[in-house]
C-alpha cells in the first residue's frame, strides 16, 4: 500500500490566522478518503496547498513522491474540483469540457457526455447563465471524467438537490469501482457519504482530530444511558466526549474500543447502549473539549487501525 | 513546453469570441468611419486619420487583463502550472499579434491602393506608422499588441496578488511619479533637452526599439510575479 | 446500511442470512463484491472485507476468475453458530428484563408456551 500524498507538520498562517497547525498524515493509493470538518476548519486550504494553488508557511508535502509546485508531472495527474471554481465568462459548457479534454491525459469523453445528459446540463449555455446547481454539476462532470489518479472534490454539491447528489455519489462509486483511483471527498454532509468513504480525516480549527479507517471508527463511539453509577462504571473504559444528566440518570458519549463484549457488559450493567453514526462522532469530537485532547489518541488509533 | 502549447490551445477553445470581439469591434468602427467619410467627401485635400484602429488594441488589452483575472484561476484549476500558463499565454498573444499585424498590414496596403477605400479614409495606415521598411512597418503593427498585452497581464497580476488596494496603490504611485517628474522637469528647465532627446531618436527606436524593451521588461516582471500568484 | 456498526460485518451477516434461508444454496454463486457495493451503495473495499470474512471462516470459497461460491456444509455450520449466539443475543436480555419485572423462570416458560400455542 503506497502513499500518494504525504504531509508532515504542515502549517499555514494568513496574517495572524492559523489555518493549518502542524498537520501530518498520508493518503493511501486508490481509496476514497473523507476529509471532514466544519466550515473554515482548514479543509480547502489543505487541498489548495496539496494542488500547489497555495503556499505552505512551513512543513513538508509530497504528492506522487514529489513536491507539486510547478511540477507538471504531478499536476497533470490531479483534478481539483472546488465549490468556488470560476470559469472565463465567454465560455460555454461545451468549451469547458473541451478545455478539460485538452488538459487531462485520462479524460473519457464518452463518460463526460453521458454525465452531461444525466445532469441535464445545457451544452450550449454560457457559464455565466448557469444556475448554482448547474455550475456544481459541471464541476462534477469534469472531476469524474478527468479520471485523474488523484481527485479532490471540495464540497462539490452547492445548489444540487438530494436527487442530483445521489446521482453524483452513485456515479462516483460506479466509476471508482471500475477505475480505482485516489479520491478525496471534502464534505460536511457526512451522513450522505459515510458509506462511501474508506478512510476518515477530521480537521477542526486547523488541527487533525482523526486519521482513521471508517470501519475502525464505526462502533468506537457509543452513547450509554442509565443510572449514574453504572454509566460511570462503563465509561471508565474510554474517553468521555459528552455528558448529560437528569436526576440519577446520565447519558454519556464515550470513545473507546467497543466490541460485542462491551455491548454485553453494558447490558449486564443495565445500561442502554447506542452506537454513534459517523456524523454523530464528528459532531461530538468537534464540539467537546475532549475532542482536541483525543487528538493524540487519534494518532495512536491510526497506527492501530492502519497497522 | 508541450504543456504551454496545450495552454495556448486552451485559450482558444472559445475562439469565436477570442477572434470575434477584436475584429468585430474593429469592423464596426471601420464601417462607421466609411459611412462618415462618404457623407462628407467634399474637401479633396482634407486627409485626416481616425483613431478607429485603436479599438482592436483596446480589446486585446482587455483580453489580456481577463487572461489573469479569469483564465488563470480556470487553468490552475485544471492542473496547469504557472509557468505553462504564462508561456502558453505568451504563445497565444504572440500568435495573435503576428497574425493580426499581418492582416492590418495587408489592409493598410489595400487602403493606399484604393485611395482610402474610395472615400479618402485613412483608417489603417496611420501617419506615424508610415515607414518605408516593410519589416519595421509590420513590427509597428505587431508590437503594440504585445506591449498592451503585457501591460494588461501586469495589471491583472497586481489585482490578483494585491487586490483592488494594490491597483489603487500602483496608480497612485505611478501618477505621483509621473507628476513628480513633470514638476522636476519644469523646475529644472529640462523640457527642451527632453524634446531634443526624442527628436534625436531614430524612427525605428521610437516605433520598435523602446516598445520592445518595455515589453521585455514587463514580461520579465510578470513572470516573477505569476510564479507566486494564487488563483 | 445501518450506522454505528462496521459495514463489513453487516454485509457478512446479510450474506449469512441469505445462505441460512436458502436464497443462496450450497455450491451456488453469490453476488460479486462490486455488485454488493453498487447495490448497498457502499465502498467496494468494505464489501470485499465483508465477503472475505466469510471466505476466511470457510463459508464461501473462491473460484479463480469466476467468483465466490457457497461451500458445502456452510448452511449447517452457520446454523450451529447462530444457535450458540441465540442464547447470548436473545435469551440473556430476556432473562434480565424478566428479573427486573419479577417474572420467575417458570412463569417465563409458561408465557413462551402460551405465545407458541396462540401463534
Amino acid at each position: 500500500m503506497s502513499a500518494v500524498v504525504t504531509v508532515t507538520e504542515l502549517t499555514k498562517r494568513y496574517r495572524g490566522v492559523t489555518a493549518l497547525d502542524g498537520v501530518s498524515f498520508s493518503l493511501a493509493e486508490n481509496r476514497i478518503h473523507g476529509l471532514l470538518g466544519r466550515n473554515g476548519a482548514g479543509k480547502t486550504t489543505l487541498m489548495q496547498i496539496l494542488t500547489a494553488q497555495n503556499f505552505a508557511t512551513s512543513g513538508e508535502i509530497s504528492v506522487f513522491g514529489q513536491h507539486p509546485y510547478e511540477n507538471e508531472q504531478v499536476l497533470s495527474r490531479i483534478s481539483f474540483i472546488k465549490e468556488s471554481q470560476t470559469y472565463p465568462s465567454h465560455l460555454r459548457v461545451t468549451h469547458v469540457l473541451r478545455a478539460a479534454r485538452l488538459v487531462y491525459p485520462g479524460w473519457d469523453e464518452e463518460f463526460a457526455q453521458r454525465l452531461v445528459d444525466v445532469f441535464q446540463l445545457p451544452r450550449g449555455r454560457n457559464v455565466r447563465k448557469l444556475s448554482r446547481g448547474m455550475l456544481s454539476a459541471l464541476g462534477i462532470v469534469v472531476g469524474l471524467a478527468s479520471r485523474a489518479p488523484l481527485t479532490f472534490f471540495d464540497e462539490p454539491y452547492l445548489g444540487l438537490d438530494a436527487v442530483a447528489r445521489q446521482i453524483f455519489y452513485d456515479h462516483l462509486l460506479a466509476d471508482y469501482t471500475e477505475h480505482p483511483r485516489t479520491i478525496v471527498l471534502s464534505t460536511h454532509l457526512i451522513d450522505e457519504v459515510s458509506d462511501l468513504i474508506e478512510h476518515v480525516l477530521l480537521i477542526d480549527r486547523g488541527r487533525l482530530l482523526l486519521d482513521v479507517e471508517a470501519e475502525a471508527l464505526r462502533g468506537q463511539v457509543v452513547t450509554v444511558s442509565g443510572p449514574v453509577a453504572a454509566v460511570d462504571e462503563f465509561s471508565r473504559t474510554g474517553t468521555e466526549l459528552h455528558r448529560a444528566s437528569l436526576g440519577g440518570t446520565a447519558r454519556v458519549t464515550v470513545r473507546g474500543d467497543f466490541g460485542p463484549a462491551a455491548h454485553d457488559r453494558a447490558r449486564s450493567l443495565g445500561l442502554d447502549l447506542e452506537a454513534s453514526s459517523l456524523q454523530d462522532i464528528v459532531v461530538r469530537l468537534t464540539t467537546s473539549q475532549n475532542g482536541h485532547a483525543t487528538g493524540s489518541a487519534a494518532a495512536a488509533d491510526k497506527k492501530e487501525a492502519v497497522r | 513546453m508541450n504543456r504551454a502549447f496545450t495552454v495556448a490551445r486552451l485559450q482558444f477553445v472559445g475562439w469565436r469570441s477570442v477572434v470575434g470581439w477584436p475584429w468585430g469591434i474593429l469592423a464596426l468602427s471601420f464601417l462607421i468611419n466609411v459611412a462618415l467619410f462618404s457623407a462628407m467627401n467634399e474637401a479633396d485635400d482634407f486627409e485626416p486619420s481616425t483613431g478607429g484602429l485603436m479599438s482592436i488594441y483596446v480589446v486585446m488589452f482587455v483580453a489580456s487583463v481577463n487572461a489573469i483575472t479569469q483564465d488563470f484561476p480556470f487553468a490552475l484549476g485544471l492542473g496547469v502550472s504557472r509557468r505553462s500558463f504564462y508561456l502558453g499565454n505568451v504563445l497565444h498573444f504572440a500568435g495573435q499579434a503576428i497574425s493580426y499585424a499581418a492582416v492590418l498590414y495587408l489592409l493598410a496596403v489595400i487602403e493606399e491602393a484604393t485611395d482610402g477605400w474610395g472615400v479618402n479614409l485613412t483608417f489603417f495606415g496611420l501617419p506615424f506608422l508610415m515607414v518605408d521598411n516593410p519589416v519595421l512597418r509590420f513590427l509597428g503593427f505587431a508590437l503594440p499588441f504585445l506591449l498592451l498585452g503585457f501591460i494588461g497581464i501586469a495589471i491583472g497580476l497586481v489585482f490578483k496578488r494585491w487586490g483592488i488596494n494594490g491597483l489603487l496603490m500602483l496608480s497612485t504611485v505611478a501618477l505621483a511619479g509621473i507628476g513628480g517628474l513633470v514638476v522636476l522637469a519644469t523646475w529644472q528647465g529640462w523640457w527642451s533637452a527632453i524634446g531634443g532627446w526624442f527628436a534625436d531618436q531614430p524612427g525605428w527606436a521610437m516605433l520598435v526599439g523602446w516598445p520592445a524593451l518595455l515589453t521585455l521588461l514587463l514580461a520579465g516582471l510578470s513572470y516573477l510575479t505569476i510564479r507566486r500568484a494564487t488563483p | 446500511m445501518e450506522d454505528g456498526r462496521p459495514i463489513f460485518l453487516q454485509i457478512a451477516e446479510l450474506l449469512e442470512n441469505s445462505i441460512l434461508d436458502g436464497t443462496f444454496p450450497e455450491e451456488s454463486q453469490v453476488p460479486s463484491t462490486n455488485e454488493l457495493a453498487a447495490f448497498h451503495r457502499i465502498n467496494p473495499a468494505t464489501a470485499a472485507k465483508g465477503v472475505n470474512t466469510l471466505v476466511d471462516d470457510g463459508t464461501l470459497y473462491k473460484k479463480r476468475g469466476i467468483g465466490m461460491f457457497v461451500s458445502s456444509g456452510a448452511r449447517a455450520k452457520l446454523r450451529g453458530r447462530r444457535r450458540d449466539e441465540f442464547a447470548r443475543q436473545y435469551v440473556r436480555p430476556l432473562l434480565t428484563e424478566a428479573r427486573k419485572l419479577g417474572i420467575e423462570p417458570a412463569e417465563l416458560k409458561s408465557m413462551i408456551d402460551t405465545w407458541e400455542e396462540g401463534r
